[in-house]
């Protein structure tokens, strides 16, 4: 009985063992199987060989692979600066005072609410050639020799789902500025302006510095989001024309459905580690500048 | 010049909303049109309000069942989110022993993973358990993938409290435990609505792992049966549109419902950790 008094009383130092459980069983279970998978040439139906590393040799052999990572790192080199920039420039507009800035701040986060694949089939309506909305406004107004296949055209494909992309999750972007925007005492800028400084260098030297925080959140989580990009290309492309806007998750995916369960679990480790490293490489390189504030 | 910012200003923000909100009127514009081979014939901006689309749209994707099975996994994922995540963001945030200076670098690290990573071991994982097309095993399955950003929130809003608020109820003869469902649990009501929010809006949406889990027809969730019902009705676009509408209504509401509290618990939570 003594142990279970003690055990009551000292209760608060375990009460994070509940969440590492539920997350040891269906996160950190798996992902640990994943590495044995990933060594073997296991199909889903027979038993599985070891294979070594043979299925990431393969994959860097394999142009299609090779390909769909340049793919998932163009999209990603599109998305992450304009999501940061655009979200930012909205937070500087929107933290001034301004009528209604409450409703048009729900209104640009609206979008990031709402499925990405129920959002690309919405802007399939919009862009298919012919049929869409936008041809169809084109043609109105008399330009329409404008009517241009975006989607099936393999340069101007992966351009659409990147302002897709950023279109939908700008908002989401925003609010993390506003929010660092908001924890930026105003005394500061005062202090600023008495000692001469324009609205510029404030800009450079007050707010740019003190939203690290912001900008480190934003910039990790659009790493994240943008590498590892799915449902938008689901919804509009599929992966077409060809192969020119196939992400390596949608080739993980197909290769699983393809039966070749330990490559694709190889490749998803591949991507784990491609989604790893520029992030690790971003906080290391930023760590100093927050240093020197 | 000030009127000329100002008028600048209105420009730039009706821009912005612009932007924001023409899909939207193109789909309920099109959900609207009566059905026919030249989907935008009619007038370029007024629809036909031809509503029939909608119940028709409702009966043949099946979205009332795919809701129900949507709202059964995001209620029963949430509420363990909480529980779980705010016991474990205290615990973490007030007690640091090593045990949770380890869980919580382990949930920091993991909240880099996207969950496709772990598709494939997850789905053996499921057929062992008996998991495949069943509500809890989705529902524990979502929560899990949840936990690392909402514990994360939670702490570092517990963190910026005064350790005062469960001390108080120490000193009265509770045990640091219950202190905490007592008293800290109605402090952090703000990250609450705001993990609600995001786990919720990000359960409700999973397309990435119900698409494997959840193959029974009467097991989809909402954005299953839009896809499906995409695929099968992929000419028309007028009952595409009303189906995607009716899909996406509950999120827009529930974000409209929650919003304030949302951006206030995002600003509360995020930036201190």
């Amino acid at each position: 009985m003594r142990i279970f008094n003690k055990l009551g009383a000292n209760l608060h130092l375990f009460m994070a063992v509940p969440a590492i459980l539920l997350f040891g069983v269906f996160f950190l279970y798996p992902l640990t199987q994943g590495i044995g998978i990933s060594l073997t040439d296991s199909n889903g139906v027979t038993t599985p060989n070891f294979i070594g590393l043979q299925n990431f040799i393969d994959f860097f052999q394999d142009d299609r692979a090779r390909n769909d990572v340049m793919i998932t790192v163009y999209f990603a080199l599109g998305s992450a600066p304009l999501l940061n920039l655009f979200g930012l420039l909205y937070a500087l507009f929107l933290d001034r005072k301004l009528a209604g800035r409450g409703i048009i701040r729900a209104i640009v986060y609206l979008p990031a609410v709402i499925s990405p694949l129920i959002m690309g089939y919405i802007w399939y309506f919009i862009l298919q050639p012919g049929r869409g909305y936008l041809p169809h406004v084109l043609t109105k107004l008399g330009f329409g020799n404008l009517d241009v296949n975006w989607l099936g055209e393999s340069s101007s494909a992966l351009v659409v789902l990147i302002l897709v992309n950023v279109w939908q999750y700008v908002g989401m972007t925003m609010i993390v500025y506003l929010a660092g925007l908001q924890s930026i005492p105003p005394d500061l800028y005062e202090a600023a302006t008495i000692d001469g400084a324009g609205k510029r260098s404030s800009l450079w030297y007050i707010t740019l510095p003190l939203l690290y925080p912001s900008i480190k959140i934003n910039v990790v989580t659009n790493i994240i989001g943008s590498l590892s990009v799915f449902e938008i290309i689901v919804a509009l492309t599929d992966g077409g024309p060809g192969y020119s806007t196939e992400s390596l998750s949608i080739y993980i995916l197909r290769m699983l459905y393809g039966s070749f369960t330990g490559y694709s679990t190889a490749v998803a480790l591949i991507l784990f580690l491609i989604i790893i490293i520029p992030v690790f490489v971003f906080l290391r390189l930023t760590r100093k500048s927050e240093y020197e504030l | 010049m000030r009127g000329i910012s100002v008028v600048l200003k209105a420009v730039i923000a009706t821009f912005m909303v612009l932007i924001s909100i023409i899909p939207f009127y193109v789909l309920i514009y099109l959900s609207m049109n009566t059905p026919s081979s030249n989907v935008f014939g009619g007038l370029l901006l007024v629809p036909d309000f031809h509503l029939g689309n909608f119940p028709e749209a409702w009966k043949v994707s099946k979205l009332g069942r795919a809701m129900i099975n949507s709202l059964i996994i995001t209620a029963g994922a949430i509420l363990i989110v909480v529980l779980v995540s705010s016991s474990a963001g205290y615990s973490i945030a007030r007690f640091r022993h090593k045990g949770n200076v380890t869980i919580f670098n382990i949930l920091l690290v993991c909240l880099m993973i996207p969950a496709i990573i772990i598709t494939v071991p997850l789905y053996t994982l499921m057929k062992d358990i008996n998991g495949m097309n069943t509500h809890w095993a989705m529902i524990l399955l979502t929560a899990a993938n949840s936990l690392p950003l909402s514990v994360f929130l939670y702490s570092s809003f517990i963190r910026a409290l005064p350790k005062e608020v469960e001390e108080s109820a120490v000193i009265d003869g509770c045990t640091y435990f219950t202190a905490f469902w007592r008293v800290t649990f109605h402090f952090i009501r703000p990250v609450t609505s705001a993990v609600i929010i995001l786990a919720g809006l990000g359960i409700w949406n999973n397309y990435g792992q119900a698409v494997f889990f959840l193959q029974g027809q009467d097991m989809r969730t909402v954005p299953l049966a839009v896809s499906m019902f995409f695929q099968t009705y992929g000419a028309q676009w007028n009952l595409m549109a009303a189906a995607a509408l009716i899909g996406l209504a509950p999120a827009v509401v529930a974000f409209l419902l929650f919003q304030r509290y949302f951006i206030k618990g995002i600003t509360a939570g995020a930036l201190k950790g």
